[in-house]
This record gives C-alpha cells, sequence and structure tokens, in this order.
C-alpha cells in the first residue's frame, strides 16, 4: 500500500505544479501550454499506476470508499480535462479556473482515510463499473464546461478580462460549453440506465427513488432544463454560465454530498 | 384544435413542466408516503407536451435525431404508466425444504397486476452465506428447485445477480435470513399431524433477540419461544459460513411454565403433542415482477442513441475548433 501513496502523492505533486503554472501562465501571460500538457499526462500516468497496483492488490476498482472515490474521480475528471486541453488549444487558459478546483478534490484525498472496504457481493458486477465510468465521463464533461463557464463570468466582473483575452468570445465559449453540457446529458443518462441494470440484479429493482437515485434524476432534470433553455429562451452567456455552475454543484453535491446522509445499500461514496 | 396543439407543444411549457417535475420529485423525496398523483401529475403534463410537440413542430421532422429521441421519450414514459400500473414487488420468507405457496410477508403492486404468482412455485433446498472477518457479507448461494413448462423438475443456484425467474416473477435473495424451529404437532383425538416453522428475527442483525410468539397450527396455543445458541455462528474474527447452529437449546414459555426443548424432544399438551424436530434455516426474497422492463430498456436506449444523433449533427454543423 505503501508504494500506492507514493506514487499518489507524485500524481498530486505534478498536478499542482501543471496548475500553479496554469495560472502564472495566465497571470504573466505565457504560453508554457505544452510544459503543462507534458505534466498533466505525467502525473495521470502515475497516478493511475496507483490505481492500478491497488486495484490488482484488492481485486476490485476504486469504488468503495471515499478514498478511492476521490481518487479516481481526480484521475477521470483530469483525463477528460487533459483530453479537452489537447484537443481544443483556443481553451487551455481555462486550466487556470479547472486545476485549482481540482486541488480542493486532491486536499480532501490526501486527508481521506485509505484503509480498504469490503465488497458488498452486490458490488461484484461489472455493470456497476459501466455505470460509474459513465458518471465519471458526465461529470468531467460538465467541468470543462464549468472552465468556460467561469472565465464569462470572470470576464462579466471585470476580473482577468485581459489575462483571458486570448480565449475566444463569450458566445463562442457558451456555445463550446454547452456542447460539452449535450455530452454530460448523454453520459448522465447511460448512468442512468447503466445503474438501473446494476441495480434490477443488485436489489431486485431497477429504480427506488433513493437519496442517489433522487438526486441523479433531479441533476438530469436540472441538465435538460439548461439545454432546453438555451435552444428556447437564448440566455446571455453570462446566465447560460450560471446555469452550468448551477448544475456542477448539484452534481458535486449528489456524487459527494449525498453519500453522506443515504442510509440506502446504494450509497455511492461512504 | 391546431391552436390548442400548438399551446400544449409550448417549448416555455416544457421548462414549466421540467420546474413542477423538479419540485414533485424534491417534495416526494422529503415528504414520506406523498400521493402517487404528485409524480404522475408532471409526467401525465410532459407525455402531452410532448406529444403535442411532435405533432406540430416542424423541426422534429426536419432533424431525425431529435424525432427519435422525443418519441422515444414519449414512448418511456407510457411505459411507465404501464409499469405502474402492472408491477408487483413484495417480500417472502421460506424455510428450507418448504415450498413457496404464494404467500408474500409484505407487497405493493399496481391495480392492474394479473396475479398469478400461484404460477411461481419453487422448492428450497439448501443455502450458504460466506462472511469475511467483521462480520461482513458475502457470496449467497441458494439452491431451488423448480418445474419448467414440461413439468420437469430443474435446480438453480440463485443468489446477488442471479434470480430465480418464474411465470415473469424474478426471486432475488435478500440479507434477511434466519433460523427456523421446526415443529410437529400431532393431536390428541387423531387427526393429520401438522408441520410448522417459526422464522425467528433475521440474523445476525438480530443476533440477540431470537425469540418470538407463535401459534402452533390448528390451535389456540400460544407458545413463546427462545433459541440459545451455544456455539459462535459467524466469527467476527475470520471467514465463516451461515448456518445452523449445531449446540442449541429452544426455550419454551406456555402458560408461565418454562420448559427447555432439543431436537426430537415433545411438550405435551391437554388436546395433543408438540415435537421439535430440529432447526431449519429460513431465507427471505424479494420478489419483482415488471413486464415492461425490456422495453423500457430498449426505449431507454433509443432516447439515448436519439439524442446523440441529434447533437452529432447538430455540431458537426460547426466545427468544435473553429478558433484554432
Amino acid at each position: 500500500m505503501e508504494r500506492e501513496i507514493q506514487l499518489l502523492w507524485l500524481a498530486v505533486v505534478i498536478y499542482v505544479i501543471a496548475g500553479s503554472l496554469a495560472i502564472f501562465a495566465v497571470v504573466l501571460g505565457k504560453r508554457p501550454e505544452k510544459t503543462i500538457l507534458g505534466l498533466l499526462v505525467s502525473a495521470l500516468l502515475v497516478h493511475g499506476i496507483s490505481i492500478g497496483l491497488r486495484w490488482v492488490r484488492l481485486d476490485h476498482g476504486p469504488y468503495l470508499t471515499m478514498f478511492e472515490i476521490l481518487s479516481s474521480n481526480v484521475f477521470s475528471l483530469l483525463f477528460v480535462f487533459a483530453l479537452a486541453y489537447w484537443r481544443f488549444r483556443a481553451i487551455r487558459p481555462v486550466a487556470a479556473i479547472v486545476l485549482p478546483l481540482m486541488f480542493i478534490m486532491m486536499g480532501w484525498l490526501m486527508l481521506s482515510n485509505p484503509n480498504p472496504g469490503h465488497l458488498p457481493p452486490t458490488y461484484d458486477t461489472t455493470w456497476l463499473v459501466i455505470h460509474i465510468m459513465f458518471g465519471k465521463v458526465f461529470l468531467g464533461a460538465v467541468l470543462v464546461a464549468v472552465g468556460m463557464a467561469g472565465v464569462v463570468l470572470l470576464r462579466a466582473a471585470g476580473i482577468g478580462e485581459q489575462k483571458f483575452s486570448r480565449l475566444p468570445n463569450d458566445r463562442r465559449l457558451d456555445d463550446l460549453a454547452y456542447r460539452f453540457m449535450a455530452l454530460g446529458l448523454i453520459f448522465e443518462s447511460l448512468m442512468l440506465i447503466a445503474g438501473a441494470i446494476w441495480a434490477q440484479n443488485a436489489w431486485g429493482r431497477y429504480w427506488a427513488w433513493d437519496p442517489l437515485e433522487t438526486w441523479s434524476f433531479i441533476n438530469w432534470i436540472v441538465l435538460a432544463f439548461a439545454l432546453h433553455l438555451r435552444v428556447t429562451l437564448k440566455p446571455a452567456p453570462v446566465r447560460g454560465a450560471l446555469l452550468i455552475i448551477a448544475v456542477f454543484v448539484l452534481a458535486f453535491l449528489t456524487f459527494f454530498g449525498v453519500p453522506f446522509i443515504s442510509r440506502t445499500p446504494h450509497q455511492g461514496a461512504i | 384544435m391546431t391552436l390548442w396543439i400548438a399551446r400544449l407543444a409550448s417549448l416555455k411549457l416544457t421548462l414549466a413542466i421540467f420546474v413542477l417535475f423538479c419540485a414533485s420529485v424534491v417534495l416526494v423525496y422529503f415528504t414520506h408516503g406523498s400521493p402517487a398523483w404528485i409524480l404522475a401529475l408532471p409526467f401525465c403534463l410532459f407525455a402531452v407536451n410532448l406529444a403535442a410537440a411532435i405533432l406540430s413542430n416542424p423541426a422534429f421532422w426536419r432533424q431525425p435525431g431529435l424525432l427519435v429521441f422525443h418519441l422515444a421519450l414519449l414512448a418511456l414514459v407510457i411505459l411507465l404508466a404501464i409499469s405502474r400500473l402492472t408491477y408487483l414487488k413484495g417480500h417472502l420468507e421460506v424455510s428450507d425444504g418448504e415450498t413457496f405457496n404464494g404467500e408474500l410477508t409484505e407487497s405493493e403492486s399496481g391495480p392492474l397486476h394479473p396475479w398469478h404468482l400461484d404460477q411461481a412455485r419453487f422448492r428450497q433446498e439448501n443455502f450458504t452465506i460466506d462472511y469475511a472477518p467483521g462480520l461482513n457479507r458475502g457470496r449467497t448461494r441458494s439452491q431451488v428447485l423448480w418445474q419448467d413448462a414440461d413439468g420437469k423438475l430443474q435446480q438453480s443456484t440463485i443468489g446477488d445477480q442471479h434470480p430465480l425467474i418464474l411465470a415473469g416473477y424474478r426471486f432475488y435473495t435478500t440479507h434477511n435470513k434466519g433460523f427456523a424451529p421446526d415443529f410437529i404437532w400431532y393431536p390428541a383425538h387423531g387427526g393429520a399431524p401438522q408441520e410448522g416453522t417459526i422464522h425467528l428475527p433475521s440474523y445476525p442483525a438480530h443476533e440477540y433477540q431470537q425469540a418470538l410468539s407463535w401459534t402452533i397450527p390448528g390451535t389456540r396455543h400460544k407458545i413463546w419461544t427462545l433459541l440459545e445458541i451455544d456455539e459462535v455462528v459467524l466469527d467476527k474474527n475470520r471467514e465463516s459460513e451461515f448456518r445452523a447452529p449445531k449446540k442449541h437449546r429452544l426455550l419454551i414459555r406456555y402458560n408461565g411454565q418454562r420448559h427447555e426443548l432439543r431436537p426430537g424432544a415433545s411438550l405435551l399438551f391437554k388436546d395433543g403433542r408438540l415435537k421439535y424436530e430440529g432447526l431449519r434455516l429460513w431465507m427471505g426474497y424479494t420478489v419483482f415482477y415488471d413486464r415492461t422492463m425490456p422495453w423500457l430498456l430498449a426505449a431507454c436506449t433509443l432516447t439515448v442513441l436519439g439524442m446523440a444523433w441529434h447533437f452529432w449533427r447538430k455540431f458537426a454543423a460547426r466545427p468544435w475548433r473553429a478558433e484554432d
């Protein structure tokens, strides 16, 4: 276990260096983008090895304890973000918003207990892994959208207008952010479907309005509402950005808050 | 008429329905036992709005992905309504060696549920449950016997992810299980002996409350039984398996008098004799019936495929990396 933790610490240090560099790049108007991407990829590799070692040792994926769930979410969210960072050069400065957000999660991760949990027989199924994977892509897509929404809001508040001048205009950022939100809706729908199949096999019901199911469904409605509102009322980018932040906050609370109040077998992070 | 359909198809109405949906779900979540119409109302409004939009909005017919997505959503809402009208969810307990007779300890069902639970008979054989140190429950393997359509006896091992499916009913093992003292009542003045088992409270959840009052079948005698286990059944410090304890005593209280019974011993009454046959196990099952499940899955899959198709076409019209 010591090796896993050491690798995790190393990955976190590299993430923090990448994030700090992204902030300095925006503040100083520099473009060390290749270095940041290289650091992100290196950290993901080291982090991936740490998760893999734990997976092999415990013979189950990182989805039981809060430590495992935080670790795998930091990995998956930054993996999705690194992909977006690599593919969309125009939006690279949003790393200065997204990576500090991830620092909070990393801090929580480093404070959580790394001891293994017990794998209930109901968790020993491929459908759970599929369900979780879809959930991670959903949250990752929304996180990328949050980065762009953050820039729109900072510009509207008159903060960093100059610093983020290299980024596309608010309309284009809004359009891109909503593409990621649409991706999020597709993957959240897939997450709910895979979760229902798992729940049917595990507990003999595909839907029971337990706290996680209920809040995930509310998430789906709010996300669908945000996308529908954009088509129907065509709100200004600032309002669109606020909706994106609301969806992310709700999703974050669903993933990492609801498990603390849930008393059902479907607990998520425990 | 067309005007009404156009009004019902309003996209602004859709937004209002989303808000109502959210409010209903939150209300149901925070208030237990809310009436069903609180959720049914937004579902109905959503179906009407969707149907009207599909009929009247030409955008749907220009964009096949969007059409598939919304038609599948409509199908999903209709299927959910059928599901709620015909479903059954219940619990049952069966002792090993006993045949499930269709009786549920508790159940809830839709008003149009066809009730053919009598066709779903199975006989409970042995079952095993692994326990890891710390009393962490592991795999459940429950052996059951049932008859197929040709009348042939079949054996299945079910548990955890593998239900027994009979006549559309799906039987799932649960964490709920325990010990079942088995008795035979022999009436003093002839008549057929009657067998009965007491399902003591779930074990190990109620390890220290292994007692229950019970009325002997065919009589008015109410006895109070307590199972005293003289060995460690599930060891907290090592791997173990749920089983009936070999060393145990059954204490019975009747008319203020206390009796201790071991397997094979009897207790005499004025009108008969109660023989304690031994200790068996009982398993708690969940039963679920919903014929719409495969159709719901198909509608969900179509919804996502339609959505993906729609967004793919929409976003392909303008490159993602226009500024690069």
